[in-house]
Formats: structure tokens, C-alpha cells, sequence
């Protein structure tokens, strides 16, 4: 995007002050500094999401409060990218347009050679160092590896920022494959610049042209011998005379106008287009309730199954629950109350104050009056007395 | 006056000796045709001050059937132990009085208790006595809460385990047996039927329950026995996956249903699931709306995903369960999920190629890099040994 300078060495026995050549303009300058913070900050924001299952990215993603916070720091940078990126191409065409400088940015041919020169050289098989022009093949490797990287970067952005406008248009997968290319690119541009650009501006030695915006004449005649022999010349730059300039300016400027209005649209779309997925937790497809017990109270108790209508008899059901429940005392020998319950006969005699089934008056049956008051040494659980209502209520049938 | 008092006093005593006179008797008609052989039939049951009972005194009575004794709250308490189920129970051996400790007196004293669950309330303590582990788990469990919360129909201890019929479900290593497995969600369902009926139609439930297929998961699988937690919350969400996972990444169980074992790698390799695991480790309570595994395919009615209804296979099936989250998704967007597939020539052809046309992009591009610089750090070592002062 900016363009920067590479040196391959300072000679350190300046015995005179070296005339400075300006190399970078204070805009320039900025523009670098806004991309390195930028590029740094989407670095360590995105490869801990790309190699999530890692502790050293567990640990960073924790440092940066969390992956929605790591999430938001990218975004923001992202757009500080895109704006970036839009200023870039403005001001490269107002260079092109209106200043009509030269296209010393644009790769050609002679960088292949310069290239394999330098590797020549570097193993020893020439004598000669390439001789390069006001980028060098590095550089310009760089800024179009940039170049590449920003445009991936913004599609496949994109397209995972707003994946149901991308499915819109196309399938599905490019979503996944949009997040398999970002991830890559991110790899490579991150791996690129600690091996080229460290080493080239860093490591090497410490060119400072990108922050002081300038360079000594020494290391231009080592770096960049045509720009220099082209300043000495006069015809590094092409002067614009003042009527001629400001003519291009009124041309440019509305059209600049109306495409930087446009590229900002695009990054309102790009920012604010879609509402991806709800907000909340998205609800249960089939809730059921939780607490359905069984039984009225989950006790321990066995469970009483209901007695079919049917088998609402002496013989089916009801003989055997008295037995149960009342044939300990109200049986043939002990008769307790002259009353017993051991067969349908006895039941339905009574004891000696009288019957205490009367068929059909399941409320004025004694059995029931006194059941239902409770507290009888064998007592009915309550489906046992209705069950018990119910087959007298029917007449106390024995069959 | 006083002379009738004590007349009546008189009354009181003879009564009250042939009321003891009565029970005896009937004791001694009752026990020959009672089902309990183990009882003594000519121990007296009433005890000396200060002594404890042995069970056969305590079964003495309650080892008769259908006794009982009623509430205030109307409902029967059931005071019969079955001898024969408690004697195959896990508890065999273990003295009444244990447990009962408040009852070793005769007569007993009176209950004071209002309801049925009053009495499993006052009871379930003293489990701890001997199973303090598994005791102690439970008051981190959301049952506990809610008991002390105030909600008395929640489960304590008896309402799973029946203290007097509960059987032995562990092994010597206290590692629960593969046939008690079968039962665990009959234990649940006595109070979350509804939740048990759905687990019935799902595809665990399903062949737990037919097919007695102890390879799919209980309800305590994926809750936890003992120290259950609130399976609402965001800790519990975040936690999913891994529960998942537990069965689904091992091959030794998934190789037998041709099931893959990748779901949790790439399920965490996608964006939910990046965001998920990543919460879980950093932010372990962090509300998310991300989905985790039921979200998609289910709660307790996990179908196959070849389910011919429900199955996600199906892509409007899939299309569904996105919407659900993506309210505007179309039919494009369900393959934005590689569906657990590990991207391959056939499946998912362009993250395949993508990712492809990086292993080798990548490499090519920084080793090129890397060559040039090494070759440009030796030529600098050479010439900074030669001298030369380059320019």
C-alpha cells in the first residue's frame, strides 16, 4: 500500500554531512504507520481464532478479554484497513491523474532480473550487485504481496462478515472456503513479513527512511543508483506547471469525490448490510416440561396402577384389596366388630352394628365414612377409597 | 372423687395389660403364615431401656403386609418392609436402627410429620452417615438447591434409591454395572416422565430402551449422578461439546455404528464451535448464543441424522435449525456448515482446493523468501570477513 525503502547497508564512515534525499512524504508516513498498526493488531487478533485449540492462543485470546472482544479489536482494525485502503487509492490516482508521476511502483520485467541477479550474487556467481530505481525488487514484492493480501483479505472478509448476503449469491461453501483462504493468506502475509520485512528493513540494519522520511545520498547510491542518477539528472520528477495542474485538480477532485462517497458506502455495507443471526440463545426446537413426576409426590412408594372400570368387582379387584388392607383383624377368626372382609358375603353382611357396604350409596357406606375420616389401623391410600367409592357407587357388584 | 379416680386409674392399667395381652396373641397367630421365615416367632418385640433393636424385632411388625398408618395431610404412610426385597437389597445387613435412629423405642414415638414428603425429608440425611461421597455431591447438585430453595418435591436421595429395595448397580471399583445402566431412566422418569418419553423416541432412548443398547447414554451420562447441575445455565452450554464428545470421539464405541469420530474436531474448527471452546476455556460462564451440539440435533430428542422426518441430513431439515439462529438464512446457507465433514475432493471441493492451494502456496512462497535471505546473510558474512566495505 505505502511505499517502503530497503538499504542493504550504511556505510558508517561518513567523514562529510551526506546531502538527504526526502524519500517518503509525512503522509506517506502516516499511512505506514496507521498500516503496521493495523496489520499488527489483525495478526494477534486472527491467528489465535485460526489456531483456537491451542493454549498460546487460549492464553492471548484471554489477555484480550475474550474472543468477542478479540473479535471487535479485528473488526475495528478492519475497518481502519479499509479506510486505509481507500485513502491509498485516492491518492495513487491523484499521482497518476494529476501529478502524472512516474509508475515507479508498477512491477516489470527487469525486477525478475534484478531478482535473480541478486540471488546470482548472493552464491557468488557474478561480480555485479542489480542496479535498481526507486523500488527495488523487494519492495516491490512487498507491496504487491500487500496488495494481493488486502484484496483476498477484504472478499473473504466479507463474506464471513455477512455470509447470509454471500448465500444469497453464491453457494454456500464459499463461506467455509472463504474462511479457509483468509486463514492462509493471514499465515502467509504474517510469515512473509517476519522473514522479508523484518529481515530486509529490520534485521539487516535499521532503515529509519520510513519514519524519518529520509535518506543520505550514500545510501541512495547504494540502494537506489537510478533514482539518483535520475534526481541528478532533473528528470525524476516531471514538473506540472500551476494551470495545468489545477486544471486536472477540478477533473479529479468530483470524481475522487464521488468514489471515495461509494467506497464508503461499501464499507457501510460491509459493516452494517446484514443482521447474521439473532441475538439471544436461540431457543429450544421441541422444550417439554421438566417436572412431570410419575406419582403425586416421588416418594419411595410403589405405584399404584389404576383399576380398569372393568374390573371393578369383588372378584377382579376390590376382594383383594380388603384382604390386603382389612382381613388382618376383620377376617373369619378374629371377626373384630363381628365384621370380616375374607369373602364377598361377609363384606357385604356387615359387622354387629350393621352393614357397612350399602351398594350403590358409595357416601353413606360406612366403609367409606370411615376411611375417609382416616387414621384407621388399615387404611385405604386414597386411589385405593376411590377405586373402593367407585365399585359401590356401581353397586358393589361381586362379578 | 378421689376414689373414683383411682378406679378409674385401675380401669386404665387393665386395660392398657390386656391390650399388650391381645397383641401378643395375635402376634403369635399371625407369624406362622407370615412370609417371613427370618423373624424369630418368640422374640418378644418390646424391648429393654436402652437396648437397640435387631432387625427381627424391628420385622417383628413390619415385616406384616399392608400396614400403614394415615396422615394429617390424608395421604397413607406405608410401614411394611418387605424381608425378602430387603434382603436382596444393597442394604442387607445393615441394622434399621441405622438408619431409623429416631425409632428404637416401643412404642414408637409419635411422628412429626404433616405429609409423605415431610417424612422422606426427615429421612434422607442420614444417608450420609455412610455415603458421605456421594451425599456431599448432592448438595452441589440443582436438586439441592431447589430443596433448599424451598421446592420439597425436588429429588433427594430415597426418591432414587429406595432404601429398602435399592439393589447392588456397582462392581467392586464402584464402577456402575452395565445392566444397571438400563434402568437409570425409569429412576428419572418418576419425576421428568415427559422428558423420559421424548428420550424414548430419540435415538439413544430408543435403543437404550429396545434394543437394551448399553451403548448409548443414560440420563446421568450427560447430567452427572449425584452433583446433577443446572442444566440451564451458561457454564453447562459451553461445557456440551465435550459431554458429547465423551462417547463421540472414541472410536472404540463409534467404529461399531460407522459413526464418525471428527464431529467435535470439526465442529470446534468452525466458527461456533472456535467461539464456544474458546469461551469454555477463557470464560467458563459467558453467556453465548453460538450453538453447541442440541441445539441442532436435539435435546432429548436426538434423532439420527438419516432420520428419515427429522434427520439433518436432509438440508431443509438443516435449513430449519440454521433459521432458527439465522432467521434470514436462504437455501444456500446451510453448506456455510461442512456438515462434520473434513473437507475432501467430494466433500466441500472448494475449501478443499482452497486449502490446498495454500499448503503449497505458502510453503513455496516463505521458503523462496527464506533461501534468498540465508543466501543474502552468508554473501553479507563473506564480505564482512573479506573487509569489504560494500556500498
Amino acid at each position: 500500500m505505502s511505499e517502503k525503502k530497503t538499504v542493504k547497508r550504511q556505510s558508517r564512515s561518513t567523514k562529510h554531512p551526506a546531502r538527504q534525499y526526502e524519500r517518503f512524504h509525512w503522509t506517506q508516513r502516516v499511512e505506514h504507520i496507521l498500516l503496521l498498526t493495523s496489520f499488527s493488531l489483525l495478526g494477534i487478533t486472527g491467528l489465535p481464532q485460526k489456531f483456537s485449540t491451542t493454549a498460546w492462543a487460549q492464553a492471548m485470546v484471554h489477555f484480550f478479554g475474550g474472543i468477542e472482544t478479540t473479535r471487535l479489536i479485528h473488526h475495528i482494525c478492519a475497518i481502519v484497513l479499509m479506510f486505509l485502503a481507500i485513502y491509498h487509492i485516492l491518492d495513487i490516482g491523484y499521482k497518476i491523474f494529476v501529478r502524472r508521476t512516474r509508475l515507479s511502483m508498477l512491477p516489470g520485467l527487469s525486477d525478475v532480473k534484478d531478482a535473480f541477479q541478486a540471488f546470482l550474487y548472493n552464491l557468488g556467481l557474478t561480480k555485479k550487485r542489480p542496479q535498481m530505481g526507486r523500488y527495488t525488487f523487494e519492495e516491490k514484492a512487498e507491496y504487491w504481496a500487500l496488495i494481493w493480501g488486502t484484496v483476498i483479505m477484504g472478499i473473504t472478509g466479507f463474506m464471513m462478515w455477512n455470509p447470509i448476503t454471500t448465500a444469497r449469491i453464491f453457494p454456500g461453501e464459499i463461506i467455509p472456503a472463504s474462511k479457509a483462504a483468509h486463514g492462509g493468506e493471514a499465515l502467509l502475509a504474517v510469515m512473509a513479513i517476519i522473514v522479508w520485512h523484518m529481515y530486509g528493513v529490520h534485521l539487516k540494519r535499521f532503515n529509519k527512511a520510513m519514519f524519518t522520511g529520509k535518506q543520505t545520498e550514500e545510501e541512495m547510491l547504494h540502494e537506489h543508483p537510478l533514482e539518483l542518477a535520475d534526481i541528478k539528472a532533473g528528470i525524476a520528477e516531471r514538473p506540472v506547471d500551476l494551470r495545468t495542474l489545477r486544471r486536472r485538480q477540478t477533473i479529479y477532485f468530483p470524481v475522487a469525490g464521488v468514489l471515495a462517497i461509494a467506497m464508503l458506502f461499501g464499507i457501510y455495507g460491509f459493516i452494517g448490510s446484514e443482521k447474521t443471526a439473532i441475538t439471544t440463545v436461540p431457543p429450544i426446537s421441541n422444550p417439554v416440561p421438566i417436572y412431570v413426576p410419575q406419582t403425586p409426590t416421588p416418594i419411595p412408594t410403589p405405584i399404584t396402577t389404576a383399576v380398569p372400570s372393568s374390573m371393578l368387582t369383588w372378584e377382579a379387584s376390590i376382594g383383594a384389596m380388603f384382604q390386603a388392607k382389612c382381613a388382618m383383624c376383620h377376617n373369619v377368626s378374629l371377626a373384630t366388630n363381628g365384621l370380616s372382609f375374607t369373602s364377598y358375603a361377609d363384606a357385604l353382611r356387615g359387622g354387629s352394628n350393621g352393614p357397612v357396604v350399602v351398594p350403590g350409596e358409595a357416601d353413606g357406606s360406612k366403609v367409606v365414612l370411615l376411611q375417609s375420616a382416616g387414621g384407621h389401623p388399615g387404611q385405604f391410600s386414597l386411589e385405593e377409597l376411590a377405586v373402593v367409592k367407585k365399585w359401590i357407587a356401581a353397586g358393589a357388584l361381586e362379578k | 372423687m378421689r376414689k373414683l379416680l383411682s378406679s378409674h386409674r385401675l380401669t386404665f392399667v387393665i386395660l392398657i395389660f390386656g391390650f399388650g395381652l391381645m397383641v401378643f396373641a395375635l402376634g403369635g397367630l399371625v407369624i406362622p403364615v407370615g412370609a417371613s421365615p427370618a423373624s424369630d416367632p418368640v422374640q418378644n418385640p418390646i424391648l429393654a431401656q436402652g437396648e437397640l433393636p435387631d432387625n427381627a424385632a424391628c420385622l417383628f411388625c413390619h415385616n406384616k403386609p399392608e400396614m400403614s398408618r394415615s396422615l394429617p395431610s390424608g395421604e397413607t404412610l406405608p410401614l411394611t418392609i418387605d424381608s425378602s426385597h430387603f434382603a436382596e437389597s444393597a442394604h442387607e445387613g445393615v441394622a434399621c436402627s441405622e438408619c431409623h435412629n429416631n425409632i428404637v423405642t416401643f412404642p414408637h414415638p409419635d411422628l412429626q410429620i404433616q405429609t409423605l414428603r415431610d417424612f422422606s425429608l426427615q429421612m434422607y440425611t442420614v444417608c450420609q452417615k455412610c455415603h458421605e461421597e456421594q451425599y456431599n455431591k448432592t448438595l452441589d447438585s440443582v436438586h439441592m438447591r431447589a430443596v433448599a430453595a424451598g421446592n420439597t418435591n425436588a429429588a433427594i436421595c430415597t426418591d432414587c434409591h429406595n432404601p429398602h429395595t435399592q439393589p447392588v448397580i456397582t462392581d467392586q471399583n464402584g464402577s456402575l454395572l452395565p445392566a444397571a445402566r438400563l434402568h437409570i431412566p425409569e429412576t428419572c422418569a418418576r419425576c421428568h416422565s415427559a422428558i423420559y418419553d421424548t428420550y424414548k423416541q430419540s435415538v439413544h432412548g430408543a435403543a437404550l430402551t429396545q434394543e437394551s443398547n448399553i451403548d448409548v447414554p443414560t440420563c446421568i451420562d450427560c447430567h452427572g449422578v449425584h452433583n446433577i447441575a443446572d442444566p440451564t445455565t451458561n457454564a453447562f452450554r459451553l461445557q456440551l461439546p465435550q459431554v458429547c464428545a465423551r462417547c463421540h470421539t472414541d472410536p472404540a464405541i463409534m467404529d461399531k455404528y460407522g459413526i464418525s469420530t471428527q464431529v467435535l474436531n470439526t465442529y470446534v474448527a468452525d466458527f461456533h464451535g472456535t467461539t464456544v471452546t474458546l469461551f469454555e476455556k477463557t470464560t467458563p460462564d459467558q453467556a453465548t448464543n453460538k450453538p453447541v451440539c442440541f441445539d441442532c440435533h436435539g435435546v432429548h430428542d436426538i434423532k439420527r441424522v438419516d432420520d428419515p422426518v427429522y434427520g439433518l441430513q436432509m438440508k431443509e431439515n438443516l435449513l430449519l435449525a440454521c433459521q432458527r439462529c439465522h432467521p434470514d438464512a436462504n437455501s444456500n446457507f446451510p453448506d456455510a456448515w461442512m456438515s462434520h465433514y473434513i473437507p475432501s475432493p467430494t466433500n466441500f471441493p472448494i475449501v478443499y482446493y482452497v486449502n490446498l492451494f495454500y499448503k503449497i502456496f505458502i510453503p513455496a512462497v516463505i521458503g523462496s523468501m527464506v533461501i534468498f535471505v540465508i543466501s543474502d546473510i552468508v554473501r553479507r558474512l563473506i564480505e564482512r570477513r573479506k573487509g569489504v566495505k560494500h556500498v
